[in-house]
């Protein structure tokens, strides 16, 4: 949990994601921002280095360039209706506040649905210290590259001299 | 926050132990910002649950929108030739 708040882990994430952003860009004409998300989640699974039951579900998640990924999530969501139904009767219901909560929690974190208590905590933590850490890996490597088209002088970018 | 506990102890969903959610609750108030500030307050483990969901979500939300505009970035930018200064400057930060 802790290798996520380090300087030299956030340098390695930030770069390493840079590296295959580049990689992507070549191969196909334009990368989808659903494709970046994607490989900036897989990267960052890997840089957990297998210890982690969210980094092996992104890993083994198969690979979508759609949205399909978005609206499965969502439709998932909807299977739990019942849940929302009687808004007068939600303390009566067999499923209390609380439950429901650490349901809503399991789904959010890669894998871990059917998590225990303890595991969950372990898997929450780290999962929320490595998201903290792609933003802002990811908002480096933003402004690396805002800053760059502002700088490059005009010969290497012939276009960008309308600015 | 005895009251709430004693309302979960239907198991027949579940094998979770007050004791457990109590646990994972009371760490991981430290974790979310919101609730770092209220340490000393009691906190409703419902309430611990939902933010810890809602800053998740929020933190899904704010790689979505970098991710927007790292792709339009990557787009505009002919950056072959910056890209060894732009490894650079994040090995280095």
């Amino acid at each position: 949990m802790k290798r996520w708040t380090t300087k030299r882990e956030h340098q390695i994430y930030s770069s390493k994601l840079f590296q295959a952003l580049c990689r992507s860009r070549r191969t196909s004409s334009s990368t989808s921002a659903k494709e970046l998300h994607q490989t900036a989640d897989r990267v960052l699974a890997i840089t957990a280095k297998g210890t982690t039951r969210w980094s092996r579900a992104i890993l083994a998640a198969p690979l979508t360039a759609s949205t399909n990924m978005k609206k499965h999530k969502k439709a998932k969501v909807t299977v739990h209706t019942r849940l929302r139904k009687p808004v007068v009767n939600r303390e009566k219901r067999k499923l209390p506040v609380v439950e429901r909560k650490l349901r809503a929690l399991r789904r959010l974190v890669p894998g871990c649905r059917k998590l225990s208590c303890n595991n969950l905590l372990e898997e929450t933590s780290d999962y929320i210290a490595a998201l903290e850490m792609q933003v802002r890996a990811m908002t480096a490597i933003t402004e690396f590259l805002s800053r760059g088209e502002a700088q490059v002088p005009t010969d290497r970018l012939g276009s960008i001299g309308n600015m | 926050m005895s009251g709430r506990r004693s309302r979960s102890k239907q198991s027949s969903v579940s094998s979770i132990t007050d004791d457990q959610i109590t646990d994972l609750v009371s760490k991981l108030q430290h974790l979310i910002p919101e609730l770092r500030r209220r340490r000393f307050d009691k906190v409703s483990t419902s309430k611990v649950l939902q933010e810890t969901c809602n800053y998740i979500r929020s933190l899904h939300r704010e790689v979505e929108d970098l991710s927007d505009r790292l792709s339009q970035l990557l787009a505009s930018t002919d950056s072959d030739s910056d890209q060894a200064a732009i490894i650079r400057s994040l090995l280095m930060q």
